[in-house]
């Protein structure tokens, strides 16, 4: 069955298909001995068939948060508070623990960034994989087994039959990150998010396994969330991008335009101070890079209005005051600023 | 754009400026606070400490008085006179059972006192020295985890009894409690000694440590001022459970009639009354309960520390 | 002039031991560092790049004498200083130390947190000016200032602080006894993209002020790109590649170099059309591959790649050196 699947889909904007999964108003918080952390307060995002949505953010964005609360695994003691997430036309968020389990790993699927500590080390390869299928699909052993194999072959593992009778000890850290994408695809998902899925590796591994995901994600036309720090990660995989800061997405565009024409005043600053390897640095007068001042909020207290005021060089008064509502720019286009036109609500 | 690199502090200025925010002792003492078992063994062992304190003055007979005896009064149940009742040997239970306070505060921070000092010092001259000192250190240790501390103990205490007669040593007060509370460091030591080797070795390659190498501090402020300070916490906590361990230990050696005479000692009452449990229970429980509420206190205390210190390992 | 850091075929090996009855045996050894030389003249950076294991941060640990190098030549100042550490005569050992300082790589690990970033702050300076305790105060708030923080952040303890900051206080101690030359591992890594350019400029920023020396180490090309005037590269314990940075990154000469930068995901979307992607992995220290120990990997491999190991030559000028049969 792994071979009748269509090739790539071009996700086009214009059609504007049914979203995949949709996240309306999503507000996780965590509920510590300080107080109420907001730490997704309000995300709006959604994910067409066939397409990768990048998540870019800093440590704290509630990028990851806001995919764990997806797939309902937000840990405590944070709680999802607010909204809905609309998978396949359901809300998830009402659906009962049993039938949430019984969605989590073969309509979603999850990529974790750690390969090292993602695989239980006590069961062989092939033994924690075939697991799965076992449980979601009621195969038989042996079945799973040739299916496991099938797909270690599938994402570049050379020798499977062997593979399946090791630990993970045995592998590198590309080879079970291979694995961990291995094990995301055994029951076809709909959807795969993946949570830095190539930050633990190096540079050339990296290279190898995005190339991997970009492949794997044509051939299935599966769906993808790739939440990442890396600019250039969503850059190479993404086809469109959302950018969050302090728990609230500021801008969500097609990948080109976030990087040609980014409008929110957070995105056009990240975007500036990162140094280019392929940009000489003059060092008669040293150059400097433009930088973001201060430093991210505390979400036990997040600024009033705009989360980023404090840091934004085109705040104005009211930015401080209004909480810039997410609106459309352009079709496909939607900034949350209130300098570029967004709607807000007064504190 | 040209932004100075200053606003980042500013920031956190503007937040809160000169109070003297809390040092790691203290928000260990907040997250202790919070926790419900450590605070109850606090106030166990803060009860033990008044009690062994203050038992001069608040108990109703003198620990030695067995006058119970001469007036046929042995083995009498509690009554308003002999509020936990007597003994078999006219002991007022009461007064015996708050006198033994600090015969087991003296016994379990006496031994644990000893145990620290060697323990720490062997650990950490193993785990920063490492290499063949570390072996030798550690097989001496696991030597000293093998021995069974029980014989020992009975052995010397009995041997040591006899030795000392019509020497000096006999006029030493309370020598056989002493040599009890010297055995038992001798040999409570090898986990700190674990602990602390394990803490050393960790520290030894913490960054900060490389960072003072580099700065070229000497050896002993890197030893006594960066590594020591930040290996306290768990060793503070297994020091805790050691208390009661050794209280433990005294009360079972003691039990088996080889304690100090002159101690007073709940050990020591179990010893003299065990076989009346049925007759006078009451001689018998009420140092049981008091040995069970010390060594419930240390441990939860113990408990309570190691959630305040490691706050990571919960959950 | 002669180069204030002049390293010379320095190697680290460490020996791969199996636990006898008695005592442990050698039956292998790991060559961490082999044959690195490279030297650094006043006020320049050199990048040192690399994957993880490729012996980047044991080069660095090794010129300070944090592990002791197996062979080779550290001269600094003109002085060959790993005689020095070995003889642990104290006053000479403080010498180098006041000159050569060391900025680590997790500001969450590098402060002591029992103490507060004042004491941390002194600490050099009671080594270094023991007969002036009186001015200390006054250097630490100085101190401060000089990496944008506040004097009276002095009280504080480390854990107060976000990571940026630690890192300040990092380069503070550093800078703290003036020194010559700072080395740099991995000073931003563990940092937020928006406070890493904070940083950067800071560094940049200190070296222009003070004439600082830097030896910059990391796995991030883009920000060695910025910070560094020359870059070596390294590749399982080898120096591959060293140049002045335009001209590596423009046109790379070892096969190893242009993988590097060809596998870094570009912030461009459509920029991928030219990468290269390495097959396989870096393979095990232990299973070191004879010659060039790129060849299992490289596309451009000759026969003789494999049997004779590749001496760092002249690619292009003096200052462009590469190890390669086979350069592009």
């Amino acid at each position: 069955m792994l071979s009748t699947l269509a090739s790539a889909a071009d996700p086009t904007p214009m059609a504007a298909p049914k979203p995949l999964i949709e996240v309306q108003d999503l507000k996780v918080h965590f509920f510590t001995r300080d107080g109420v952390v907001r730490a997704v307060d309000g995300v709006d995002y959604g994910v067409n068939p066939g397409e990768t949505l990048g998540i870019v953010g800093e440590s704290g964005s509630g990028k990851t948060v806001s995919s764990l609360a997806m797939l309902r695994l937000v840990p405590p003691p944070a709680r999802t508070v607010g909204g809905r997430i609309l998978f396949e036309g359901e809300d998830l968020l009402t659906r009962t623990p049993k039938q949430m389990a019984a969605l989590r790993g073969r309509r979603i699927a999850m990529i974790f960034q750690n390969p090292a500590t993602s695989l239980n080390p006590i069961y062989s390869i092939g033994a924690q994989l075939s697991e799965i299928l076992v449980w979601h699909e009621k195969a038989s052993r042996r079945q799973a087994e040739e299916r496991v194999a099938e797909l270690l072959n599938l994402v570049g593992i050379t020798d499977p039959l062997t593979r399946l009778r090791q630990f993970p000890h045995e592998l590198s850290g590309g080879m079970k990150q291979r694995v961990g994408i291995a094990r995301a695809l055994l029951c076809n998902p709909a959807l795969v998010l993946a949570d830095e899925p190539t930050t633990a590796l190096d540079v050339t591994i990296q290279a190898q396994i995005l190339e991997l995901l970009a492949d794997l994600q044509a051939r299935f036309h599966m769906s993808m969330v790739l939440v990442t720090h890396d600019m250039g990660v969503v850059a190479r995989m993404a086809n469109r991008i959302t950018v969050m800061y302090a728990g609230r997405v500021c801008e969500t565009a097609d990948a080109a335009t976030i990087f040609s024409a980014p409008q929110h005043p957070y995105t056009r600053a990240l975007l500036e101070s990162m140094p280019r390897i392929d940009q000489s640095y003059s060092r008669g007068a040293r150059q400097k890079l433009p930088t973001i001042a201060g430093r991210p909020p505390n979400l036990l207290n997040p600024p009033a209005g705009c989360r980023f005021h404090d840091r934004c060089p085109e705040a104005i008064a009211d930015c401080r005051r209004i909480l810039p509502v997410e609106t459309a720019i352009a079709p496909g286009h939607t900034v949350s600023c209130i300098r570029r036109g967004s709607p807000g609500i007064a504190a | 754009m040209d932004t100075p690199i200053v606003p980042e502090a500013v920031a956190e200025a503007s937040i809160a400026v000169p109070l003297r925010p809390p040092g790691l002792w203290r928000q260990g003492w907040y997250r202790f606070r919070r926790n419900r078992g450590g605070m109850l063994g606090l106030g166990l062992v803060a009860l033990v400490v008044l009690v062994a304190l203050l038992c001069p003055f608040v108990a109703p007979f003198a620990p030695n008085d067995q006058s119970a005896m001469l007036r046929g009064a042995a083995r009498k149940a509690p009554d308003w006179v002999h509020l936990l009742g007597t003994d078999r040997n006219g002991y007022d239970v009461l007064t015996r059972v708050l006198y033994g306070a600090s015969t087991a505060l003296a016994v379990g921070l006496g031994a644990m006192a000893v145990a620290s000092v060697i323990g720490v010092i062997i650990g950490g001259i193993a785990g920063y020295a490492g290499g063949l000192t570390d072996e030798l250190l550690m097989r001496f240790a696991e030597f000293f985890m093998v021995i069974p501390v029980f014989v020992v103990i009975l052995a010397v205490v009995r041997l040591f009894g006899i030795v000392v007669v019509g020497t000096w040593l006999e006029s030493i007060p309370n020598l056989n409690l002493m040599t009890i509370i010297v055995l038992l460091g001798c040999f409570e030591w090898p986990p700190i000694a674990r602990m602390a080797r394990a803490e050393f070795l960790r520290l030894k390659h913490a960054e900060f440590v490389e960072a003072a190498i580099c700065i070229g501090t000497k050896k002993r402020d890197i030893l006594l001022r960066h590594i020591l300070p930040n290996a306290l916490p768990s060793l503070i906590v297994l020091v805790a459970l050691g208390i009661g361990g050794a209280i433990l230990a005294e009360t079972m050696v003691s039990f088996l009639g080889f304690g100090d005479p002159k101690a007073v000692s709940w050990g020591q009452q179990l010893h003299f009354n065990y076989e009346a449990l049925k007759v006078a229970p009451w001689a018998v429980l009420s140092p049981g309960a008091a040995i069970f509420v010390t060594v419930l206190g240390f441990n939860l205390l113990a408990d309570g520390l190691t959630d305040a210190f490691n706050p990571r390992l919960r959950r | 002039m002669s180069a204030l850091l002049e390293v010379d075929s320095l190697s680290k090996r460490y020996p791969v031991t199996r636990r006898g009855l008695f005592r442990a045996r050698q039956y292998s050894e790991i060559r961490a560092v082999h044959n690195v030389s490279f030297r650094i003249e006043a006020g320049e950076t050199l990048g040192l790049v690399g994957e993880s294991g490729c012996g980047k941060t044991t080069t660095a640990r090794a010129i300070l004498n944090l592990v002791e190098p197996s062979e080779g030549v550290v001269r600094f100042q003109g002085r060959d200083i790993v005689p020095l550490f070995k003889e642990n005569d104290r006053t000479k050992v403080l010498q180098v130390r006041r000159s050569l300082q060391y900025v680590f790589q997790d500001p969450w690990l590098s402060l002591n947190p029992r103490w507060t970033i004042g004491e941390t702050l002194k600490e050099p300076l009671r080594v270094h000016r023991p007969e002036a305790p009186e001015t200390w105060g006054a250097r630490v708030e100085e101190l401060l200032r000089m990496v944008g923080l506040e004097p009276h952040h002095a009280w504080r303890y480390p854990h107060e602080f976000s990571g940026g900051q630690r890192q300040r206080v990092g380069i503070a101690r550093a800078l703290a006894i003036e020194p010559r030359l700072l080395i740099l591992d991995e000073p931003v890594s563990s940092l937020d993209v928006s406070v890493r350019a904070q940083i950067l400029n800071l560094l940049v920023e200190l070296q222009d002020r003070l004439g600082l020396t830097y030896l910059y180490i990391s796995h991030d090309l883009s920000s060695v790109r910025f910070i560094s005037t020359h870059v070596a590269v390294m590749y399982l314990g080898k120096l591959v590649e060293i140049g002045q940075v335009d001209a590596l990154f423009t046109r790379p000469r070892h096969h190893y170099t242009r993988a590097l930068l060809s596998a870094i995901p570009m912030p461009q979307p459509g920029a991928a059309n030219t990468r290269i992607v390495l097959q396989g992995e870096v393979p095990s220290a232990l299973r070191r591959p004879s010659g060039c120990p790129f060849h299992p990997r490289c596309a451009a491999a000759l026969p003789v790649c494999a049997e004779r190991e590749p001496l760092l030559t002249a690619a292009a000028g003096d200052d462009h050196r590469m190890a390669c049969h086979n350069p592009t």
